[in-house]
């Protein structure tokens, strides 16, 4: 680094060697602490190439922008060390000045401007904001940086694209625009998606952390509370640059900023933003009409030799469909084709939304307020996500701008209507002769077991139901926040953040008298929940450039408490079926208390980070974090996270030509280690016991109940949380004058101390209890990740653009406490995954069906050799994990007219296709099959899909194995919009700055050869990743919108 | 601007200081190992003990882990699984004997039994760190419940892990299955014997050394050491703490709840909320009347057939040569004639057939009543002995959702199984007379009890016969007279599969039944595509616990 100094020095000898000795002078006032070698040996230097002297001078001058005066702006003697940073009000003094000096006037996200002083004393400058994208602001953790110095690996979702998206929560935007970012999108309404940065390392908590504003949480579901249009700007910390968070960095770091409105604004800004529109459901699956399934039962019963005889289908040759259901106590018609479930539950369902924001500010006070309303109706009846929210956001300056004081604060209040969580599979197993209603009017149903109808429930009368059932949230969160400015170069900020939520939610479980086997009482539950977090941190941040040199030095303490409390209550026998009378006390038995739990846990923090740049082209960070947790025990609860980062902008060096290609290189590298204390629960070090109404209690003498406990989990005092070295390497190119942007991103995360439950430890041998939390094991993660842009416009008035991002890792075990792991183990079958040291986390294991033999059953592989075909004869079928993971934006515009087009998708996984289990094979023999079974063995088609057609499963057939596994890739339009900007003579005619309509189309259509609903699959957890086993239909939501600017 | 900073400076010092106590939070609403240790703590932890008895664990409720064993009569020729043939499918395959490793009936009661042992394993582990206070009665109940434990899962798996309380307190569930644990499981009974109380006075829901010497002698029946057993359960009869009772009936009935015929029984109760402690694994075993769900545990025409008599006596050989009058194939509105041969009078306590008085409930009318279909494997007949009598409200509980949760108790144990398992043992010590006094105390109280009555109650339901043997003659035959008066005083109750098994006749009894079955209901022949072969005396070990085991756990052979 001095070589570089020196070497900058000596070709400015000439000039300003007098004015180089000042500062350094001054420097040394002022920094008397950090007196070093260096700058002695920068004195001596300058000493030696002292022979030139110029007329100098003092300049002095105020620097402002539109808003009003820019504190802290640097202005230095171009080509000197000589620079001052303006003061709160914006002035500055800078000495010794030569009279033909030329100034450089810089700011962190403004045009840097060289200004000849020409002589003049006072030289006021107005800066213009740089809209390019290197100079964009960009928040990363208690500091912000330009986006051009950063050294981490930091990803920014453009909101101004992703909320063309109807979104509900606005994790749901970073899908396929943000590299190394996996998000799966939860089709429920009012469901939070799940989101995994750079691959999987642990099993436990996989939530990233988020921070909104001074509000940090790893609670997912707090963006459901946000109005996407609230939010300025939306960064992903993906490797050390996350590691001020330390402790629970591990997952990565989400920081959110809302937005905020301007000091100094002429008039209040008004956005108005509404859309309305509808979905429905698409890729319904294939299900078989009457008469084939009535040929399926039959084919059935005569491939098992049993008597060919159906309640329904008859005794003759040939099924015969019944006009009328037989053998049932109701009148109830069937339908010539029989009824195809999936269309009497979905609907096209409305949608809208409306947003209005305003913001303002005078010299000393701003602020930001809004109103969001949404409403989206679910695709299945009855079911759909409101929303309401407000958000205000002001700061103010007081005591003449040395103090500023400022808040945000949000509410929002929602109620999700999730309907029956069963009701779309029993849409795909209910038997088609069963209409909707029976002829009176009423809910049809199976009525009896024996009638031959399944024992599917009509998922009709389920969601009809439900209809009255709530999850209501009302969520209040925001921080307050002071910041002094102590001197020129240090600032002292507190904030205080918190966040509150109540959770009310009324499940009542009506009776279904037309189903075979009725409910006999009906039950009110009752839920209530009430979280509450908050956070104090304290800053001390030091900023200071000294010619070329800046310094950015933060330091910190924090502290962190997050406590609930909730209970939920159950009570049955009703008399009247009505809203109005469900409160618990109309019940008429005993009530029961399920569940009611309290706890608390607390996070403890100091911190501190550097960042150090030359002349903005050579560029490192160091950070370092101890965190204190109250979730672990002695020496465990504490732990330190450092981190090291370097950047070097090659295309400044004076080697590298202006007018090359590529017109700006930059090679960045970071090192940190990260954590992961969050745990599934609270004192996980300690075993616990429990009484327990439902599980403990006995009776000694056949009438009175004694109290009893059971061990409810057992704990692990040696518990250490999880830690993550992540490192990576980094290469950003602009080319063709800045219309090329291009990211390449080599990482590698190696996750020590996974957390996860043992179950290997408390296996199927053991106490009824929960299993410890262990440390199981070692995960490595390496991937790449690009990110390549091109953006221009054409003299004929077109405007255009390409987006492409593309991520991709290879995961790998690397250590496991034992020889392995198996993952859920609660699918019919078994477990499907398994996970083993030297591949990757959630392999599928199974058997391999190799063909069928000469009755038509699954032949099996001999994987061991020895002849006989049992459970030794399974292995590794398949790999959740995708070869890489896409997202492609086109933008177009040509005068008044823009549209954008985004895909996204997925390359290479496997996906376990439990629910074939239900739709392929006889689990429910009398229900309804996939149309996949028309393609069954028989003995003229030996070339089959599925095995001979039976009442039962046999021969293992629904155990893991290979049918289950398919190819999980695809490619889905997720978005097309058209937009249409009015003239700038219509908009104001009518009062407004800006008047945009535009058309959109979400989810237009999946390429897959997936054969499930849909291929984006939510996982259990990291031990069974990719096993379809919750499926919903995906939504397709037409809309249009308009978008005003008063 | 100095004094600023030290207001900073402070103020970290402050949040510091503080930070030591801001990371120690409390476990609000939990029992700590610590806080157990004392009186009060044993007393918790084995009442959870006891409360596993009904298989209801954290593990998982319902009819795979059910306590009353009835699913395993389904995979005997007492009953069938009942209702229809796709319903509990996974029943339905261990019914047709097509036993897998993967079989979610089998993983659950092996889960089940397995936290039974260990909760009796924490009492164990406890009572060993208290230093103050004599808890021996408490540690004998303890190693009495284990013993429980592990002779269910032994009787089923035949090659188990034991988990001993060593284990249990050094977290080492992972332990082999290399053979039977009879050693184990022989000194948990006999310290329990030694240590129990002789009485337990109004808790009779609590082994006494009389209950722990029974099951000592059962265990030694098991093992087929027959002078052991035979001295055990003789004590246990020459105590006279138990008789049996004079109405058969009551020991299912709220009258007979922990009565004298009672050596250890499930002390389920039904209460007013959702009745945790009613039988929840028996909900599905309600069919008839009451539009009660859901059907199952059908008792067989096989089983219907043991009960006919000649001469008042079984026809120990040639049962199945004529069928009771079986109504399968008739609906409800076509005539039935019921049966006019003699028959034991216990068949209508047992077993609910049509034009019979159903428990109190009326007329048992056939197919209408039946979940099944004349295509399914179930037959005609409903059970009786786990179902509620008609007025005994204070039986009848219901679950969340309103299902059946019986407060009727289920026997592990009751006193004629005592005088039939020593009679057992006297026939193969060669003691006729022993046995043949031990068989007709118990053909006494049936020939002695109340009939059920018809409808109209001017008489007898059916045409009842029954009178004492005079003598066994042979061995060979005394031994099958008791092996059959197991069958018809026990059917129903959970017990037929083991004493199959133990008297290693599975194979030709199971195949005899498969046969005899189809007679009635030719769709049996077709559905049953297995033999019952040796291996079928060993469940399968599940699957996923040989998983979970990383292996140490072997399958048995066979599967």
């Amino acid at each position: 680094m001095l070589y570089f100094i020196v070497q900058n020095i000596s070709l400015n000898k000439n000039k300003h060697c007098l004015t180089f000795i000042y500062l350094i002078l001054t420097l040394k006032f002022n920094l008397i602490n950090m007196k070093t070698k260096l700058f002695k040996n920068l004195l001596l230097c300058c000493a030696i190439f002292l022979f030139a002297y110029t007329q100098a001078q003092t300049v002095s001058g105020n620097v402002s922008d539109a808003d009003g005066p820019l504190i802290g702006t640097n202005v230095v003697v171009k080509g000197t060390n000589n620079g001052v940073t303006t003061d709160f009000d914006g002035n500055y003094t800078i000495n010794n000045v030569a009279s033909d000096a030329i100034l450089t006037i810089s700011y962190l996200g403004y045009l840097t401007q060289d200004i000849n002083v020409e002589g003049r004393s006072t030289i006021d400058i107005i800066m213009v904001e740089d809209t390019s994208e290197l100079q964009e602001v960009v928040v990363t953790g208690y500091i912000t940086q330009t986006r051009g110095d950063i050294t981490g690996s930091v990803s920014s979702v453009n909101m101004d694209e992703a909320v063309k998206v109807p979104v509900i929560n606005v994790a749901e935007a970073l899908q396929g625009r943000v590299t190394g970012v996996s998000v799966v999108i939860n089709s429920q309404p009012g469901a939070a998606p799940k989101i995994t940065i750079r691959g999987f390392g642990t099993s436990n908590n996989t939530n990233p952390l988020y921070i909104i504003d001074g509000v940090q949480t790893l609670d997912a579901n707090i963006l459901n509370s946000i109005n996407p249009s609230d939010i300025e700007q939306m960064n992903v910390l993906k490797d050390a640059a996350a590691a001020i968070y330390g402790a629970r960095a591990s997952n990565g770091v989400i920081i959110i900023t809302t937005k905020s409105g301007g000091y100094n604004m002429d008039k209040a800004k008004i956005s108005v933003d509404f859309y309305t529109g509808t979905s429905k459901a698409t890729n319904l699956p294939g299900l078989l009409n009457a008469q084939q399934h009535g040929d399926m039962i039959f084919q059935s019963l005569l491939n098992d030799g049993a008597v060919v005889t159906h309640p329904q289908y008859g005794s003759g040759a040939t099924p015969v469909i019944p006009s009328q259901l037989i053998g049932v106590r109701e009148d109830a018609s069937v339908l010539p084709n029989g009824t195809y479930w999936p269309d009497a539950i979905t609907r096209n369902a409305p949608t809208s939304n409306l947003s209005i924001s305003m913001q303002n500010g005078t010299e000393t006070g701003k602020y930001y307020m809004s109103v969001n309303y949404l409403t989206r109706e679910g695709i299945l009846n009855y079911t759909g996500f409101k929303r309401a929210t407000t958000m205000l956001n002001s700061e103010f300056k007081v005591l003449d701008n040395k103090l500023q004081i400022g808040e945000h604060l949000n509410v929002s209040y929602s109620n999700t209507r999730a309907g029956n969580g069963g009701a779309f599979e029993n849409s795909i197993r209910s038997s088609p002769l069963i209409p909707v209603y029976d002829d009176n009017g009423n809910f049809a149903g199976t009525y009896s077991n024996s009638a031959g109808l399944g024992n599917a429930r009509n998922p009709a009368s389920q969601l009809f139901r439900s209809r009255n059932n709530f999850n209501k949230s009302l969520r209040v969160f925001g921080d307050v926040y002071l910041k002094a400015n102590i001197t020129d170069d240090l600032t002292f900020k507190t904030t205080l953040a918190g966040s509150v939520q109540s959770f009310d939610t009324r499940a009542f479980n009506a009776l279904d008298p037309e189903h075979g086997e009725p409910i006999s009482t009906n039950t009110l539950t009752e839920t209530d929940l009430l979280n509450y977090e908050w956070t104090w941190s304290n800053t001390l941040n030091y900023k200071k450039s000294f010619g070329e040199h800046a310094l950015n030095v933060l330091v910190g303490i924090e502290a962190v408490e997050e406590s609930g409390r909730g209970k939920g209550i159950s009570r049955n026998g009703y008399l009247f079926e009505t809203p109005n009378f469900y409160l618990l006390s109309n019940g008429s038995a005993t009530p029961n208390i399920a569940y009611a739990y309290q706890y608390t846990n607390t996070l403890w923090s100091v911190f501190g980070t550097a960042n150090y740049n030359y002349n903005r082209k050579y560029f490192a960070t160091a950070t370092l974090r101890r965190d204190q947790s109250s979730r672990f025990k002695g020496d465990n609860q504490s732990d330190i996270f450092p981190s090291f980062s370097v950047g070097w902008l090659l295309s400044k060096e004076d080697f590298y030509p202006d007018d090359a290609l590529i017109n700006r290189i930059k090679l960045k590298a970071s090192y940190g280690e990260l954590g992961n204390q969050t745990l599934p629960g609270e004192n996980l070090t300690e075993n616990v016991s429990a009484l327990n109404e439902g599980l403990a209690n006995y009776s000694f003498n056949g009438t009175s109940i004694s109290t009893g406990a059971i061990l409810a989990s057992v704990g692990n005092p040696d518990l250490v949380w999880e830690t993550s070295i992540s490192t990576n390497f980094g290469i950003d190119l602009t080319a063709f004058d800045n219309k090329l942007n291009l990211g390449l991103e080599f990482f590698k995360i190696e996750t020590k101390n996974l957390i996860t439950p043992d179950n290997s430890l408390i296996s199927t041998t053991a106490i009824d209890a929960a299993a410890p939390l262990v440390n199981l094991g070692d995960v490595e993660n390496k991937g790449f990740e690009l990110s390549l842009g091109f953006h221009d416009k054409t003299s004929s008035g077109w405007s255009y653009g390409i987006d492409l991002n593309l991520s991709s890792y290879k995961n790998e075990v690397t250590a496991l406490i034992s020889d392995y792991q198996i993952g859920y183990t609660g699918f019919r079958g078994g477990a499907v995954t398994r996970t083993e040291v030297g591949r990757p986390i959630s392999s599928f294991y199974g058997r391999v069906v190799e063909g069928f033999d000469a009755n038509g059953r699954f032949l099996y592989k001999d994987i061991n050799g020895d002849s006989i075909t049992n459970d030794e004869d399974r292995t590794y079928i398949g790999s959740p994990h995708p070869d890489f993971t896409y997202g492609i934006n086109l933008t177009a515009a040509y005068k008044s007219f823009d549209t954008s087009i985004f895909f996204t998708g997925s390359q290479g996984n496997d996906i376990y296709n439990y629910e074939k289990i239900y739709t392929d094979f006889p689990t429910f023999f009398n229900g309804n099959r996939s149309t996949r079974v028309l393609n069954s063995w028989t003995p003229s088609n030996t070339n089959a899909a599925l095995p001979a057609l039976s009442q039962t499963i046999t021969n293992n057939e629904t155990s893991p194995n290979t049918y289950f596994v398919e190819d999980g890739s695809y490619l889905r339009l997720k978005n097309l919009q058209i937009g249409y900007t009015f003239s700038d003579d219509i908009s104001n005619k009518i009062g407004m700055d800006s008047f945009r309509i535009y058309l959109q189309g979400t989810n237009l259509f999946t390429m897959t050869d997936y054969e499930g609903i849909d291929p984006e699959i939510i996982s259990n957890d990291n031990l069974t990743l990719g096993v379809d086993n919750q499926i919903y239909p995906i939504s397709q939501i037409y809309t249009f919108g308009v978008n005003l600017k008063f | 601007m100095k004094t600023k900073i030290g207001y900073f400076l402070l103020m970290l010092v402050g949040v510091l200081a503080c930070s030591e106590d801001f990371t120690e939070t409390p476990a609000v609403g939990a029992l700590s190992d610590q806080a157990l240790q004392n009186a009060v703590g044993v007393d918790l932890l084995l009442t959870g003990a006891y409360s596993v008895l009904d298989g209801a664990s954290n593990n998982g409720s319902g009819w795979t882990t059910s306590g009353d064993n009835w699913w395993f009569d389904a995979m005997s020729d007492d009953a069938h699984k009942g209702s229809t043939d796709g319903d509990q499918a996974d029943l339905y395959l261990l019914e047709i004997l097509d036993w897998t490793s993967g079989n979610p009936y089998l993983l659950g009661k092996w889960k089940a039994l397995y936290a039974g042992e260990n909760r009796a394993n924490a009492v164990i582990s406890l009572i060993g760190t208290i230093e103050e206070g004599d808890f021996s009665v408490q540690l004998a109940e303890a190693r009495f419940l284990r013993g429980h434990y592990n002779f269910e899962l032994q009787k089923i798996f035949g090659n188990v892990a034991y988990i001993s309380d060593e284990n249990y307190a050094n977290v080492e569930f992972n332990q082999p299955n290399p053979g039977p644990i009879w050693d184990q499981i022989e000194a948990d009974f006999e310290f329990a014997m030694s240590n129990l109380p002789s009485s337990q006075g109004t808790d009779v829901g609590r082994p006494n050394s009389w209950t722990a010497q029974a099951f000592l002698g059962k265990v030694h029946l098991f093992q087929s050491d027959w002078g052991q057993a035979l001295s055990l359960l003789t004590g246990v009869i020459n105590s006279g703490t138990y008789a049996l009772l004079p109405e058969f009936v009551d020991n299912f009935r709220l009258a007979g709840d922990n009565s004298i015929e009672s050596v250890f029984a499930i002390q389920f109760t039904a209460d007013g909320g959702q009745s945790f402690n009613g039988n929840q694994g028996g909900t599905l075993n309600f069919g008839g009347p009451n539009g009660w769900c859901c059907g199952f545990y059908q008792p067989t025409q096989d089983l219907a057939n043991a009960f006919q008599t000649s001469s008042g006596l079984p026809l120990l050989d040639t049962y199945n040569q004529t069928d009771v009058a079986n109504d399968y194939g008739v609906t409800s509105s076509e005539a039935f004639s019921a049966h006019t041969g003699p028959l034991d009078p216990r068949i209508d306590y047992t077993l609910g057939r049509r034009t019979i008085q159903y428990n109190g409930w009326g007329e048992m009318i056939g197919k209408d009543w039946i979940r099944a279909g004349f295509a399914d494997i179930s037959g005609p007949y409903l059970p009786k002995k786990n179902v509620y009598y008609v007025g005994e409200d204070a039986n009848m509980g219901t679950g969340g959702w309103g299902q059946q949760h019986s407060g009727i108790n289920y026997h592990i144990m009751r006193y004629s199984d005592v005088l039939l398992m020593a009679a057992e043992a006297a026939v193969e010590t060669g003691d006729m007379n022993t046995a043949l006094d031990y068989v007709n105390q118990v053909r006494s109280r049936a020939k002695n009890m109340s009939y059920v009555q018809n409808l109209a109650e001017t008489g007898d339901a059916a045409n009842y016969q029954i009178e004492l043997y005079s003598s066994f003659g042979s061995q060979d035959n005394a031994r099958k007279a008791v092996r059959f008066e197991r069958r018809i005083e026990l059917g129903m109750e959970g017990h037929r599969l083991f004493d199959i098994r133990r008297w290693n006749n599975g194979t030709t009894t199971m195949n005899d039944y498969i046969d005899n079955e189809s007679r009635t209901n030719p769709n049996i022949a077709t559905k049953f595509i297995y033999d019952y072969e040796a291996k079928h005396n060993m469940c399968p070990i599940p699957l996923t616990a040989i998983d979970l085991s990383g292996g140490v756990l072997q399958q048995n052979p066979g599967y």
